[in-house]
């Protein structure tokens, strides 16, 4: 689904003492927040499931300063016959384009290494698109979002929270045969970065009003190449991937990806002491460029997860779980199902 | 129906990994490329083209009514049919790769 930008955004630079650095064109990737926003509407029953309705980058203009200065963008997405449905985003999120263009400053020598600066946020009226000629006639033809009816309350019966559950995240339950056989694989592999693919299904409790995640199992990723810093998933791994989830036959789609983070390998390498090791940041709920970059790639959907069981030194084999949250891959809680699942 | 022996265009389903993407092309070159094809349509549907890093990803379509990775070379009009699915699928690494 194409964005539409009635407007460009540009960041422009300043120094401390406010003298101008340069505008750059803004070039990021608003899939993420785009994405956000469609679930989040869907998850509250504000915007169909099925995957219709253009959706729109808007400047939100700064209160005092006013056009052409923002302080974040909104996503608008229509929907045929009803209100449109919207979210918006602060101009905080254009921080990493705006330190990257300071790089380039640095290196450019109009900026010091190390010299502070501000950045500010400015959108101007796109010129109309000329017309299109030649090229491939695509539509869209995604299917809706396959959630079924469950009872959110009965999941929450036989489960265990896991780490800070964010009453805005959609909730996600993970069965513990799952997490076992992550941990098993983790230690199995010692040293080397391994992983598999979630799958599960997409639940809404029309009583509450919200859809949840339950993974139910985990196909483990074959076909890869691992180290202790790269796990490579191949062209070879999806169709492995999608094989199994043929077989299974059982109504499953993907929720994500899990791999695993060899932090006492990283740490031997790095002679880091144990207090070092305690307190480093790598050693939980860390998730890199990288590993955003595989769920950008394989599970760009906002309901898509991702599970990283970090093998330390000093403890026994935790989980961490990332998601898209308002636009941005975080670190986000779960819980832990006991019991069978609607996979078994 | 069998290979478009004088058909210049033909329609096709393209998905990305997870399923819950999929576009419909009605008018595939069958002169073009399936690379071709395949950078094309990163755009349409919004796939990255780049790693964290800002190198090329590499995606292979998958046939599905023949089960195989497509080559980037190989001709539309050789390889597919009209109607035929196929799935971009990425090679890219997870990990710690700046250590």
């Amino acid at each position: 689904m194409t964005l539409n930008f009635p407007h460009f955004f540009a960041v422009a630079l300043f120094r401390e003492d406010g003298t101008t650095l340069g505008t750059v064109p803004v070039h990021r990737d608003w899939e993420p927040a785009h994405e956000w926003t469609r679930f989040h509407h869907q998850r509250r029953g504000e915007l169909s499931l099925e995957e219709n309705g253009v959706a729109s980058v808007l400047p939100l203009w700064e209160h005092t300063l006013g056009e052409p200065y923002c302080r974040g963008y909104r996503i608008r997405i229509a929907q045929p016959g009803q209100r449109p449905v919207q979210s918006d985003f602060p101009s905080t999120q254009f921080r990493e384009f705006a330190s990257a263009v300071a790089s380039v400053f640095v290196e450019d020598k109009k900026l010091r290494e190390g010299e502070r600066y501000t950045y500010v946020v400015v959108a101007h009226p796109a010129p109309p698109e000329a017309p299109k000629s030649g090229g491939l006639s695509v539509s869209n033809a995604s299917p809706c979002v396959p959630v079924q009816a469950a009872s959110l309350q009965d999941y929450l019966a036989r489960a265990t929270p896991i780490g800070i559950v964010d009453c805005e995240d959609m909730p996600v339950f993970v069965a513990r045969q799952v997490l076992a056989e992550v941990e098993e694989r983790t230690h199995a592999e010692e040293g080397i970065e391994t992983g598999g693919v979630l799958i599960g299904m997409l639940w809404r409790d029309e009583g509450v009003g919200d859809i949840f995640g339950e993974v139910t199992a985990q196909i483990p990723a074959e076909h890869t190449s691992g180290s202790n810093v790269k796990l490579t998933f191949t062209p070879q791994t999806w169709a492995a991937a999608d094989s199994a989830l043929r077989l299974r036959n059982r109504g499953e789609i993907y929720l994500g990806y899990w791999h695993s983070h060899p932090v006492r390998a990283w740490c031997k390498s790095k002679a880091c002491t144990p207090e070092q090791q305690r307190a480093c940041h790598l050693a939980k709920d860390f998730f890199s460029a990288d590993d955003e970059a595989v769920m950008r790639a394989a599970f760009p959907r906002a309901y898509s997860i991702a599970i990283v069981a970090n093998d330390t030194a000093f403890t026994d084999l935790t989980f961490s779980m990332f998601g898209n949250r308002e636009g941005i891959t975080q670190p986000r809680g779960f819980y832990v199902l006991e019991g069978s699942t609607s996979g078994t | 129906m069998g290979k478009p022996e004088a058909t210049l265009e033909i329609p096709l389903e393209i998905s990305d990994i997870s399923g819950q993407k999929v576009f419909s092309v009605s008018n595939a070159p069958t002169g073009n490329t399936v690379g071709e094809l395949v950078h094309e349509m990163l755009g349409k549907m919004s796939l990255p083209r780049n790693d964290a890093s800002g190198a090329p990803l590499t995606y292979q379509a998958r046939l599905e009514r023949e089960g195989r990775h497509l080559n980037a070379s190989e001709r539309i009009g050789d390889a597919l049919e009209y109607g035929d699915k196929l799935t971009l699928q990425p090679n890219i690494d997870a990990g710690l790769l700046r250590f």
